[in-house]
C-alpha cells in the first residue's frame, strides 16, 4: 500500500525555483491587479460613482394633487379627476413572443389583435399602445403579468354630464390647463394648494419608491368640492325643451338663463350648440362658445320694460300717463314704426301698460323722449350698460352703448334705444336687469359658484360678491311688473301662460344687424323674458333663440313656450303654488296662446 | 498545583492531534467567514430573511469537519482516488438525471430538505484524482498530460451540461495549475490553453490574434522537441481556432454570448445583462475609502444588485466597508494563498503537495474571477467568492479542502510508524 506514495518531493527538483517564482508572480500580479483596480474605483472614481448611485437611488416626487371636483346644487358630480393610464410596450423585455401577447392585450384596450401585433413590431421599446386606459382595464392588464408592458398613471378630468353643462363647467386641456367655464374662472378654488414641495425619495433597484422620509401630510388632500348653483336635472329638462323648439324652427343657436332674482344664483344656463368636454378636441371652437355670456346682441323688445322702469324712476313719466301711438314716427330723417304697423296701423292713445302689452315702438320712443338725452344716457350708465354683468364665468363681453357725444347729438340714438336697438348687451346682463324689476330694484350679481364644501356638506368658502346696488324703487318695479303681467295675460306673451299662476313677461323679436350695416331680412333673434311668479317673483327666465326659420318665428312662438316649460318645472321643484283660480280648461288657454302671433 | 499541571497536561494532550496545524490559515478563513456573514446579513435586513445564520451554522459544521479531517492522515486517499473519481462522475450524472432545476440550470440534488450542489464537491474529487495520477509520474511527458486532461474532461462536460460554465472553468484552472506544479513544461501548458485565448482574441481584435499566433509559434519552436512540427502545429492550431471560435461561439447559450459581449461593453444594455456589471461597479465605487457602514450601503439596501448575497457579495463589502474593507479581504485571501503555497512546498510527498496546489489553484481562480467580475475586470460568470458568498455546498467544500490541506501540513514531518 505504502509503495504508492512517492516520497520524492517535487519542490526539491531543479527548475523548482523558477516555478515557485512564477506562482508567486501570478499571485502577486493578481492581488496587485485587484488592489489597483479597487483603488481606482473606490478612491479615484468614487465621487462620480457616488453621484451615479445617488442619482439612481433617488427620484424627485412632487405631490400630485387632483383638481377638486365640481358638483351641481344637488351634489351630482359635474367634473372629477380620475386616474387613467397610458399603456406602453417594450418588446425588448418581452419573455413571450409578440404573437402571443397581442391577442391577450388587444381586447382589453379595444383594438384589433392584428393592429396591436403590428404596433409591437414597430420599435424595440417605448411603443404607446393606448393613451387612455381606464383603471379597470389597467387592473386587467396587470393581471396578465406580461413582462415588457408598462402602465403610466396620470390624472384625467372626467365630465360625466358630457355636453349638458359644458358651457358652464368648461374643460381642462391635455396639459390639465383649464380653458373655459368655471374650470377656468375658478381655477384657484379648484386647484388644491401645494402644502408640500416635491422631495427626493429613495427608490429601490426595481423602481419602487420607499416612503421613509415622506411626511404624513405629503399625500393628504382636502375633501373640498366646488358646488355650483345650477341644477343638472332642471338643466336637462330645459335643454330638451330648448332643443325641441330649436329643431322645430331650425334655429342656429339657443340659450336659456334661469336666475334667482334675489341672490343672482343661476339655476340653469343653457347654451346651444354645446360640446362634450371629455372630447373637447373634436369640436369647433365656435361650438364651444358660451354665447349668452360671450356674445352681445341687440335686446329689442325685451329691453322695453327696463326703459319703462327708467322713465318711471326718473320721474319724467308716471304709470298713469298715456301717449299717442301713430304707428309711425319720424326721428330726424329716420322713420320708426311699430312692427305691426302694416296691419294694425295707428293704435291711438295708449297707456304705458298698453305700450308694454303691445310692444309699441312708437309709444316707447314717445315715452323716452320725456327724458333729456343726457338723463337717459346717465340712466343707461347707472344700470350698468357698457359694463359686464360680473358673472363668475370667463370671457364675458361687456355691453356696448354709443359714446355720450353720439347719443346726445343724434336724437335717433335715444329713439332706437327706447325700443331696444342701437346698443348690444349679453343675455346674462339682460337677465340681471330684469331681476332688478323682479326683486324690487336691486342689481344682483349673477353667479354660478356657490362655494367650496367639504364632504359633510359644510361650507368652507364662499366667493365674495359686490354689494347689491339699488337702481329702482319698489313702486317703479311693482308698476313695471304689473305691465309685464298684463303682457302675458293679454298681450304678446300669452303663450307663456300657465294656468293658475301669475307670470310677468315680455317677448322680443329683433332683426339681426348685418355685418355690412343695416338689418338682415330673414335673420331674426327671438326672445322671451319672464319673471315668475309675478306676485312674489323668484326667478327671472330668459329664452333666446337665434335665427329661427319660418314666417311664424317670433318671440311668442319660439321662445315663450320654452319659458313655460321652465316655469312649470320650477313650480314643481320649488313647490310654488298657484295663486289664481284654475280656469275650466287649461288646454284651451294654451290653444289660444299658440294662435296669437303678436309681438 | 496538582490541579494546574493536570489541567495543562490534559489540554496539551487534547490539542495534540492538531499540534502542527497551520493556525494562520485557519484564522484567515474564519475571518473571511465572519466578514461574509456580516455582508450576507446586510443584504437581507428588512427582508425577513436570515441566511447569515445558516451561513454561520454551515461554517461551524465546516470548521468541525476541517478540524476532524486535519486530525487524520491524508495519504490513505491515494488508494481511493479512482473510487472518488467514479463517485464524482456518478453524482454529477445523477444531477443531470434527477437534479432540481432553478434559474434555468439543473445543478442541485435534493437530499432531505437540503439542496446540495455536487459540482462544488466535484472540484475536490478532481483535485484528489489528479494528485493521485500526477504524484507518481510527473507531468513531464505528453502522455501524462493527456491522461490528466482526459481525467478532467468528463466531470467538466457533465457540469457544462447543467449548464454551469463558471464551475467548469474552475476545473480548467485546477488542471492547468496542478499540471504546472506537476512539472509540466510551461510552454506546453501555454500551448494547451492558447486555442481558447486565440478564439477570444479573434473576436476582440484581429492584429492581436495574429501576434498571439506568432508568439505561440515561438513557444512551440522553443518547447517542443520536433521544432518545426511544434512551431507550425502551434501556429496552425491558433490560426484555425480563430475561425473555430465562430463555430464554438454558436455553442454558447445566448445568455453566455451576451455576458461576453456585455463584459466588453456593458453600457450596450444597461437595463439588461449589463445591469449587473454597471450596478456592482457603482456600489463598490460608492463605498469610497471607509465605506458607508454596515447595513448602510444604499445600493445594497435598496436592492440594486441582484444575487447580492451569493455571487455579488463583494459589492456589499465594497460599498459598506469601503476600500479599507476590500483591502482587508484581499489581504486575507492573499494570506490564505500564501499559506497554501507554503504548505504545497513543504508537504511530505508529491501527493500532498499536489492536493495543496490544486486547492490553491481553485481558490486563486475563484477569488480573481469573482472579485474581477464585480469590478469589471472579468465577465459575469457564476463563480462564488470562497468563504464569503452564501452557499452551503460551496462553504462546506472549501472547509473540507482546508481540512485536507491542514492534514497535509499537520503530518508534514511525522514519519509513519
Amino acid at each position: 500500500m505504502r509503495r504508492a506514495i512517492a516520497p520524492r518531493r517535487l519542490v526539491r527538483q531543479r527548475p523548482i525555483r523558477f516555478r515557485l517564482l512564477l506562482v508567486w508572480g501570478v499571485l502577486a500580479f493578481g492581488i496587485l491587479g485587484l488592489a489597483v483596480n479597487l483603488f481606482r474605483l473606490q478612491i479615484l472614481e468614487a465621487p462620480t460613482l457616488q453621484a451615479r448611485a445617488l442619482a439612481q437611488q433617488t427620484r424627485y416626487v412632487a405631490p400630485r394633487l387632483p383638481r377638486r371636483p365640481i358638483l351641481d346644487s344637488r351634489g351630482d358630480v359635474l367634473a372629477i379627476d380620475q386616474p387613467v393610464y397610458t399603456l406602453y410596450a417594450h418588446p425588448t423585455l418581452f419573455k413571450q413572443p409578440a404573437q402571443a401577447i397581442a391577442p391577450q392585450v388587444a381586447p382589453i384596450i379595444k383594438q384589433q389583435p392584428q393592429a396591436v401585433y403590428q404596433a409591437l413590431n414597430s420599435a424595440e421599446s417605448g411603443i404607446e399602445l393606448a393613451y387612455s386606459v381606464s383603471e379597470d382595464a389597467a387592473d386587467r392588464l396587470r393581471a396578465l403579468q406580461i413582462d415588457g408592458l408598462e402602465l403610466i398613471e396620470r390624472e384625467q378630468r372626467l365630465y360625466p354630464q358630457q355636453d349638458l353643462l359644458a358651457q358652464i363647467v368648461g374643460y381642462v386641456n391635455a396639459d390639465r390647463q383649464p380653458q373655459a367655464g368655471v374650470e377656468f374662472s375658478q381655477r384657484q378654488a379648484l386647484e388644491r394648494p401645494m402644502r408640500e414641495r416635491g422631495r427626493y425619495l429613495n427608490q429601490r433597484g426595481n423602481g419602487a419608491l420607499l416612503p421613509n422620509n415622506v411626511p404624513r401630510t405629503f399625500f393628504q388632500q382636502d375633501n373640498l368640492s366646488l358646488k355650483l348653483t345650477v341644477d343638472s336635472a332642471l338643466q336637462r329638462i330645459v335643454r330638451d325643451a330648448l332643443r325641441k323648439s330649436m329643431q322645430q324652427f331650425n334655429a342656429k343657436r339657443g340659450a336659456v338663463v334661469v336666475m334667482d332674482v334675489h341672490s343672482g344664483a343661476i339655476r340653469s344656463l343653457i347654451s346651444e350648440p354645446s360640446y362634450d368636454p371629455n372630447q373637447y378636441f373634436l369640436h369647433d371652437p365656435e361650438q364651444m362658445r358660451n354665447w349668452p355670456v360671450a356674445d352681445t346682441m341687440e335686446p329689442g323688445s325685451t329691453f322695453k320694460p327696463i326703459n319703462v322702469a327708467i322713465a318711471l324712476e326718473s320721474g319724467a313719466v308716471s304709470a298713469t300717463d298715456s301717449f299717442n301711438d301713430d304707428g309711425q314716427i319720424m326721428v330726424g330723417p329716420w322713420p320708426i314704426e311699430n312692427s305691426d304697423y302694416s296691419y294694425a296701423g295707428a293704435r291711438g292713445v295708449q297707456s304705458v301698460t298698453e305700450i308694454v302689452q303691445h310692444s309699441s315702438n312708437v309709444g316707447m320712443v314717445r315715452m323716452m323722449q320725456r327724458l333729456t338725452a343726457q338723463d337717459y344716457y346717465t340712466w343707461l350708465e347707472k344700470i350698468g350698460l357698457g359694463q359686464t354683468s360680473g358673472i363668475d364665468l370667463p370671457f364675458e363681453s361687456p355691453s356696448y352703448i354709443k359714446s355720450q357725444d353720439q347719443f346726445l347729438n343724434d336724437p335717433v340714438e335715444a329713439a332706437t334705444t327706447a325700443f331696444g336697438q342701437g346698443f348690444t348687451i349679453n343675455a346674462m346682463q339682460l337677465v340681471q336687469l330684469h331681476s332688478a324689476i323682479a326683486n324690487g330694484g336691486y342689481l344682483v350679481t349673477p353667479h354660478l359658484v356657490d362655494g367650496l364644501y367639504d364632504a359633510t356638506g359644510d361650507r368652507y368658502w364662499q366667493p365674495s360678491r359686490p354689494e347689491q346696488q339699488r337702481i329702482f324703487s319698489a313702486d317703479t318695479t311693482q308698476a313695471v311688473l304689473s305691465m309685464m303681467e298684463a303682457a302675458v295675460e293679454d298681450g304678446t306673451g300669452t303663450s307663456a301662460q300657465i294656468d293658475g299662476y301669475r307670470i310677468a313677461g315680455k317677448t322680443g323679436t329683433a332683426q339681426k344687424a348685418s355685418d355690412q350695416g343695416g338689418y338682415l331680412d330673414n335673420a331674426r333673434i327671438t326672445s322671451f323674458v319672464s319673471l315668475f311668479p309675478s306676485d312674489s317673483p323668484r326667478y327671472a327666465i330668459l329664452v333666446v333663440v337665434d335665427e329661427p326659420q319660418g314666417a311664424d318665428a317670433y318671440g311668442s312662438t319660439v321662445a315663450a313656450p320654452v319659458s313655460r316649460v321652465v316655469m312649470e318645472v320650477l313650480a314643481a321643484t320649488d313647490g310654488i303654488s298657484p295663486t289664481l283660480p284654475l280656469s275650466d280648461s287649461g288646454s284651451e288657454a294654451n290653444a289660444d296662446a299658440e294662435a296669437s302671433e303678436t309681438f | 498545583m496538582l490541579q494546574r499541571s493536570f489541567s495543562r497536561i490534559r489540554w496539551k494532550s487534547l490539542a495534540q492531534p492538531w499540534h502542527e496545524v497551520d493556525w494562520l490559515l485557519m484564522v484567515a478563513t474564519i475571518a473571511l467567514v465572519i466578514i461574509g456573514g456580516l455582508a450576507i446579513r446586510s443584504t437581507e435586513i428588512g427582508l425577513d430573511l436570515n441566511d447569515w445564520e445558516m451561513h454561520a451554522t454551515t461554517a461551524l459544521v465546516g470548521l468541525g469537519l476541517a478540524l476532524a479531517i486535519a486530525r487524520w492522515r491524508y495519504d490513505p486517499l491515494v488508494h481511493w482516488y479512482w473510487i472518488i473519481y467514479g463517485l464524482t462522475n456518478a453524482v454529477l450524472l445523477l444531477v443531470l438525471l434527477i437534479g432540481v432545476e432553478a434559474n434555468g440550470a439543473q445543478r442541485w440534488l435534493l437530499i432531505g430538505s437540503f439542496n446540495v450542489q455536487p459540482s462544488d464537491l466535484a472540484k475536490l474529487g478532481v483535485i484528489v484524482t489528479l494528485a493521485g495520477i500526477l504524484h507518481r509520474r510527473t507531468a513531464k511527458t505528453v502522455p501524462v498530460i493527456l491522461q490528466a486532461v482526459a481525467i478532467t474532461i468528463p466531470p467538466m462536460l457533465l457540469i457544462m451540461k447543467q449548464p454551469d460554465l463558471g464551475t467548469a472553468l474552475v476545473f480548467m484552472a485546477i488542471t492547468i495549475g496542478m499540471l504546472y506544479w506537476g512539472n509540466a513544461n510551461l510552454g506546453w501548458l501555454v500551448l494547451l490553453g492558447s486555442p481558447l485565448v486565440s478564439t477570444i482574441l479573434f473576436v476582440v481584435y484581429l492584429p492581436i490574434w495574429f501576434a498571439w499566433s506568432a508568439l505561440m509559434m515561438v513557444v512551440g519552436w522553443r518547447t517542443i522537441a520536433w521544432r518545426w512540427h511544434g512551431a507550425v502545429g502551434a501556429g496552425v492550431i491558433n490560426l484555425l481556432s480563430g475561425g473555430l471560435g465562430k463555430f464554438l461561439w454558436n455553442f454558447l447559450a445566448p445568455y453566455q454570448q451576451d455576458r461576453i459581449i456585455l463584459f466588453v461593453n456593458p453600457d450596450k444594455d444597461p437595463l439588461g445583462g449589463g445591469y449587473h456589471l454597471i450596478q456592482s461597479r457603482i456600489a463598490i465605487g460608492a463605498g469610497g475609502m471607509f465605506g458607508q457602514g454596515l447595513a448602510q450601503g444604499s445600493q445594497t439596501q435598496l436592492n440594486f444588485i441582484p444575487e447580492q448575497h451569493t455571487d455579488f457579495i463583494f459589492t456589499v463589502i465594497g460599498e459598506e466597508m469601503g476600500f479599507i474593507g476590500c483591502m482587508v479581504v484581499v489581504f486575507l485571501f492573499w494570506l490564505v494563498c500564501l499559506r497554501l503555497l507554503i504548505i504545497a512546498q513543504n508537504a511530505r510527498d508529491n501527493f500532498g503537495s499536489l492536493i495543496a496546489f490544486g486547492v490553491l489553484s481553485m481558490i486563486v481562480f475563484q477569488v480573481l474571477v469573482n472579485i474581477g467580475m464585480t469590478i469589471g475586470l472579468a465577465p459575469v460568470t457564476g463563480i462564488a467568492l470562497p468563504w464569503i458568498s452564501y452557499g452551503r455546498s460551496s462553504l462546506l467544500t472549501n472547509f473540507i479542502a482546508i481540512g485536507l490541506v491542514e492534514s497535509i501540513y499537520n503530518f508534514r514531518h511525522r514519519l509513519k510508524f
